[in-house]
């Protein structure tokens, strides 16, 4: 008898070796959901079957169309927040900024953001809903009971670093190193102090394990000094880190490696997605996988979306065979799976992390 | 006078944007040349911070910290440059392609070729290969830079070039592109004339490329 899907992950989280190399997804666009299914006519665990992923979370088109991440306006954000109208697992603040969409692919973006002084702070009222009001987690309990089966399931939330950074602007968020340092603590401090009352509610229901995600990183580094990292960011981070009582993968896009030590003191369980154009998965698991879990990281800027078959079969191999001995890996996109994806790249993925994952595992 | 452009120097690559300022006016004030400001003060220091940045001793906070403050000195003396007519090093048209609205990684190729000595022109974001053709007919740039975050919208810096040589333009210009999932394979393949992996390097790739066409 294998494992379920449950027990493997749980077991890779814990650096253990599972019998195969679990897969899963911190995301997948809805418009690639509806293709890879035919329709949005589909339970969570139908999508889960289908691709062979072992856990779910984030956000299914199941229930009615509307936009994944709720970047809204302030006035519908609240309500939608409470009452989502379709299946998510997600706990995230809202963007304190002036949101745009793309009017040809209704792509949502940041405009600006509109925390840049102490007076705008009183926006965060308006903005960040209540996080005791019991509307979501209500809904999110019946999802779990509805779909949960053997899946291990994962709710997404923030640490508060990407939602102090992307509602400060990356530009003010610079300036107020130099200008007023007070304020980036004071903002991170107000996003962190939410998502530690949010945590403290998903502690008790029946999820697996979170999946923090708080992009603070590029290509090159992180976008502010290690010491600016240490100093404003990591105390408030931490503020929500040490109320979660339940396995968690940190998520930052980019070269986490100048920072790695400051952030592994959060003692998060799995780190993700170590994005291949800037983090090399063999040094990660060599330097650190002894301490922390590995998700990642096939490669989102060529492979998947514009890569062959042939190409992501390889990459599949490579990845386990890089990352999977021992355990502690679980693979997954190096982000998420974005709808320009190729879905014949996603299904070979699939057929591959099948193909190559079972342990012992065959070089 | 040396020791000021120092202070220049070391107080852009400080980020301390008022000192800049108060130091390039007392330079002003003193009787130095706009010109010897710019190039011996401004333009090496934010050198120094592209290098910083390549060789990891700087990230994207300090390097726009240090943009700042380089513009606090800049702005006291482009008037002047542009009243004594002064030419610029050379011109570049800067944009993120159609398609994709993320601007940091474009705008810290502003801020790095202005602090290089460079005139930019800046389109903006989600810029069609047409707007592209017509920046390239208005300002006769030396450089087209183009930007892209996303692996779907890349393929619009392909179009540009495109674009650019239907209507024969592709030969005036050199052409560099940048962004996170553009790599040296991708830029060779649309026919770029260079790829650079960030902002100081868009500066040194186009340096080394007008001392090239100068030789």
């Amino acid at each position: 008898m294998g494992m379920t899907h449950h027990e493997r992950v749980m077991t890779a989280l814990h650096r253990g070796q599972p019998d195969q190399v679990p897969w899963m997804e911190n995301d997948i666009e809805e418009a690639l959901q509806v293709q890879i299914m035919g329709g949005a006519d589909f339970t969570p665990p139908e999508l889960a079957e289908k691709l062979g992923l072992s856990a779910l979370g984030a956000h299914f088109p199941t229930g009615a169309a509307s936009d994944g991440q709720g970047l809204v306006t302030k006035e519908t954000y609240k309500e939608s927040y409470y009452n989502p109208k379709k299946v998510t697992f997600d706990f995230f603040p809202p963007w304190i900024a002036k949101m745009g969409a793309d009017p040809e692919t209704g792509r949502t973006y940041i405009e600006k953001g509109l925390l840049v002084s102490e007076e705008s702070l009183k926006l965060f009222d308006e903005f960040l809903p209540d996080p005791h009001h019991p509307g979501r987690y209500d809904k999110v309990n019946a999802w779990l009971k509805q779909y949960k089966g053997d899946y291990a399931v994962f709710a997404r939330i923030r640490l508060g670093a990407a939602s102090t950074i992307e509602s400060m602007g990356l530009d003010e968020f610079s300036y107020a190193q130099v200008d007023n340092p007070e304020l980036i603590h004071k903002i991170h401090r107000r996003f962190s102090e939410w998502s530690a009352e949010v945590v403290d509610h998903l502690n008790e229901m029946d999820i697996d394990f979170f999946w923090a995600n708080d992009d603070l990183a590029g290509n090159q580094g992180p976008f502010m000094s290690p010491k600016v990292f240490r100093e404003l960011m990591l105390p408030n981070m931490k503020l929500v880190a040490d109320r979660i009582k339940k396995p968690w993968i940190f998520h930052s896009d980019g070269n986490l490696f100048p920072i790695m030590e400051d952030l592994l003191s959060l003692g998060m369980t799995a780190v993700h997605p170590i994005q291949p154009a800037a983090m090399d998965i063999g040094k990660m698991k060599r330097e650190y996988g002894h301490r922390v879990a590995i998700v990642g990281n096939i490669d989102l800027d060529y492979t998947l979306p514009l890569g062959s078959v042939e190409e992501v079969d390889a990459e599949v191999k490579n990845r386990i065979m890089t990352a999977g001995p021992g355990g502690g890996y679980i693979i997954s996109s190096a982000n998420s799976l974005t709808d320009y994806c190729k879905l014949e790249n996603v299904l070979a993925m699939s057929e591959a992390i099948k193909k190559y994952g079972k342990y012992p595992l065959e070089g | 006078m040396a020791n000021l452009l120092e202070e220049i120097q070391e107080s852009v690559i400080n980020g301390q944007a008022p000192k800049v300022k108060e130091l390039t006016q007392k330079a002003l004030d003193q009787g130095m040349e706009p010109q010897t400001i710019l190039n011996e003060g401004l333009i090496p220091a934010m050198s120094t911070v592209g290098e910083k940045f390549q060789k990891g001793e700087f990230f994207i906070s300090e390097m726009m910290i240090s943009a700042r403050a380089m513009y606090a000195g800049l702005n006291l003396v482009k008037p002047l440059l542009l009243s004594q007519k002064t030419e610029s090093k050379g011109k570049a048209v800067v944009a993120t392609v159609q398609g994709d609205l993320h601007d940091i990684g474009k705008n810290l190729v502003c801020m790095m070729l202005e602090g290089g000595g460079y005139e930019v022109v800046d389109l903006g974001v989600n810029v069609t290969p047409d707007k592209f053709v017509e920046a390239v007919k208005e300002h006769q740039p030396n450089f087209v830079m183009m930007s892209a975050l996303l692996t779907t919208t890349m393929s619009s810096m392909e179009k540009t070039i495109k674009a650019l040589m239907e209507n024969g333009l592709r030969e005036q210009v050199k052409i560099g592109v940048g962004g996170a999932p553009v790599t040296q394979r991708y830029a060779d393949s649309i026919g770029a004339d260079f790829y650079a992996a960030d902002a100081g390097e868009a500066v040194s790739k186009a340096n080394l490329l007008l001392n090239l066409a100068a030789k």
